[in-house]
């Protein structure tokens, strides 16, 4: 396996688009209770144009990072760059959350239209990119909707055209996928990658499959928990468009699944947190009658 | 924050129930639209009808007229009463007191509990006094109400504007702090600035919720209607049912009844109707 480098170093690389340098966040739990570590030390930098998934298992702070990318929380300390300053939430990155979170009471076009309100554009404008990104997404036909007449992938694809309405050069996304059914998640894995070839924002895509990942990423930065850090970023060189072949017949990406499933499951047998914790899954149960 | 929320869930935890109501109620609309099910319970409806008003007859011949009196008399009772003119003059008085006495309180009421959700440290200032107001009997203030305003209509509409205040202000001021965190995130990742997200996600949010306020709001304040006619110069529907009540007039004391259970049904339905219209995008 070869490592992509180190971030500071390729830090000095003009195309860089976002870096996070030893980055650590707490936070208090809901509940009160002692501080816990989301994020420990973190390191990262994404080049423009990349396709970066995070993966790694939960409780390893990848939405955390993501919303310190976004600028939505702020770092205890280390610096997050985007674009060489401190993020600040607006057009030029975009969130597509696992959740979807449309505005319930506004139809389709009236949420992708959300997120073009503070670009200074005229109506018409506005109209007329809403348009556009909606049949980008393939929802023309559902544009008058209301989100709760849509499907799980229909309301998915409503988010990412909000999120992609702005153009943002930056384009973040929180387990997009998680939450819709595995048929419709490999056409969405498809639609994605059709979108971004096209406009080639870079991408943070926060996931917990390792096949995603690999179907998806340029590179990989595998995230270990509690506290959650980047252990390692892997490069994904398997040739593009992945969908037009069978590519998960290839050496490479039997090589690098083995390689990660592995290092996952290590994390979450090795997280006393987890409920696998000390579980010696390699043997058939040896309690047993 | 998390706490305050809680500590609403359980003041007020007829609101969500109210709300998942409020969709049923929708549905069922809908539903009655289709003309089989909807003939069918008609059907019921007017079977049921039926049956109460045997069950009074019933009752009435058992008990003499002089304590139930029996629908035919009622009936008869309500003629007179409309044809005299008394009728109608007591209605206009009363819904007169509810109507202005309601509408202040919606003027005042939601604003205010808007006010108190959108800057967190007002509504913390004068949310204890608020819920102490409101959980103390309104009725107590009438003494003082008379000694400041009189027995007028001013009074009137004050009692009745007391009695639906707290209600709207509370479930408004909920409606706000129960804005939903995920969608006020979003709003913050698209750069939208503070007022846009407070007009275009609390506010709509917060709907649904003023929308139960006004209808217990208005529960209330026809309930004040009736013992601010009784307590002040006695008028109005509440004054009839004093007049006919101590004269033990039960035909036309019944009549009275069924006006005010009539005027209940019209508002009540009304808000109903309104919640159905503007909470379209919960059906499909």
């Amino acid at each position: 396996m070869t490592s992509a480098g180190d971030p500071a170093e390729r830090s000095g690389d003009a195309e860089v688009r976002v870096v996070l340098d030893r980055v650590c966040k707490s936070f208090v739990p809901a509940g009160g209770g002692e501080r816990v570590s989301a994020l420990h030390d973190a390191s990262l930098s994404v080049g423009s144009g990349t396709f970066l998934a995070l993966l790694g298992p939960s409780g390893c702070g990848k939405t955390t990072l993501l919303r310190l990318v976004d600028g939505l929380i702020q770092p205890d300390s280390g610096t997050v760059r985007v674009f060489g300053a401190p993020p600040r939430p607006g057009p030029d990155i975009g969130f597509v959350f696992q959740s979807f979170r449309l505005i319930p009471w506004a139809k389709v076009s009236r949420n992708v239209d959300f997120s073009l309100r503070d670009l200074g554009l005229t109506a018409a404008e506005r109209e007329e990119r809403t348009r556009r990104v909606v049949k980008m997404v393939g929802l023309t036909r559902f544009a008058d909707a209301y989100p709760s007449a849509l499907s799980g992938g229909m309301k998915q694809r409503v988010a990412l055209a909000r999120a992609l309405a702005p153009e943002p050069k930056v384009l973040l996304m929180d387990e997009p996928f998680a939450s819709i059914d595995a048929q419709t998640r490999e056409l969405m894995q498809i639609e994605l990658m059709r979108i971004w070839t096209r406009r080639r924002p870079a991408v943070l895509f926060v996931t917990h499959s390792v096949d995603e990942a690999i179907m998806l990423a340029d590179e990989i930065a595998l995230m270990g928990p509690r506290p959650g850090k980047v252990i390692e970023t892997l490069p994904v060189d398997l040739e593009r468009p992945r969908w037009t072949y069978d590519a998960r017949a290839e050496p490479r990406y039997v090589e690098l699944r083995q390689h990660l499933s592995s290092r996952m499951k290590q994390f979450v047998l090795n997280d006393p947190a987890s409920e696998f914790f000390g579980r010696d899954l390699g043997q058939p149960d040896a309690t047993g009658p | 924050m998390a706490l305050l929320r809680r500590e609403f869930a359980m003041l007020f935890g007829v609101l969500r129930p109210c709300r998942r109501a409020a969709v049923r109620t929708a549905s069922a609309l809908r539903n009655l639209c289709k003309p089989p099910a909807s003939m069918v319970i008609g059907l019921y409806r007017i079977g049921f009808l039926a049956f109460l008003m045997a069950l009074w007859q019933v009752a009435a011949t058992r008990m003499g007229s002089n304590v139930l009196p029996s629908p035919l008399a009622t009936w008869k009772a309500a003629q007179t009463l409309v044809g005299e003119g008394q009728l109608i003059v007591a209605v206009g008085d009363s819904l007169t007191v509810y109507l202005s006495g309601f509408a202040i309180a919606v003027i005042v009421g939601v604003p205010l509990g808007v006010i108190m959700g959108g800057f967190r440290i007002l509504g913390k200032t004068l949310e204890v006094y608020v819920f102490a107001l409101a959980a103390t009997p309104r009725v107590a203030f009438i003494p003082l109400i008379i000694v400041l305003l009189g027995l007028g209509v001013e009074a009137k509409t004050f009692i009745v504007f007391l009695g639906a205040l707290m209600p709207i202000l509370i479930n408004a001021y909920a409606g706000v702090l129960a804005a939903d965190e995920e969608l006020l995130e979003m709003a913050r990742s698209v750069g939208a600035r503070r007022g846009r997200i407070f007009t275009s996600i609390v506010l709509p949010g917060a709907v649904p919720f003023v929308i139960v306020g006004l209808r217990i709001g208005a529960t209330i304040g026809l309930i004040n209607t009736v013992v601010a006619e009784l307590y002040t110069a006695v008028r109005g529907l509440g004054g009839l049912l004093a007049i006919y009540g101590n004269t033990f007039r039960m035909a036309e004391y019944f009549v009275v009844v069924l006006t005010l259970a009539a005027v209940g049904v019209i508002v009540t339905e009304s808000l109903r109707y309104i919640e159905a219209r503007v909470s379209r995008w919960r059906v499909i």
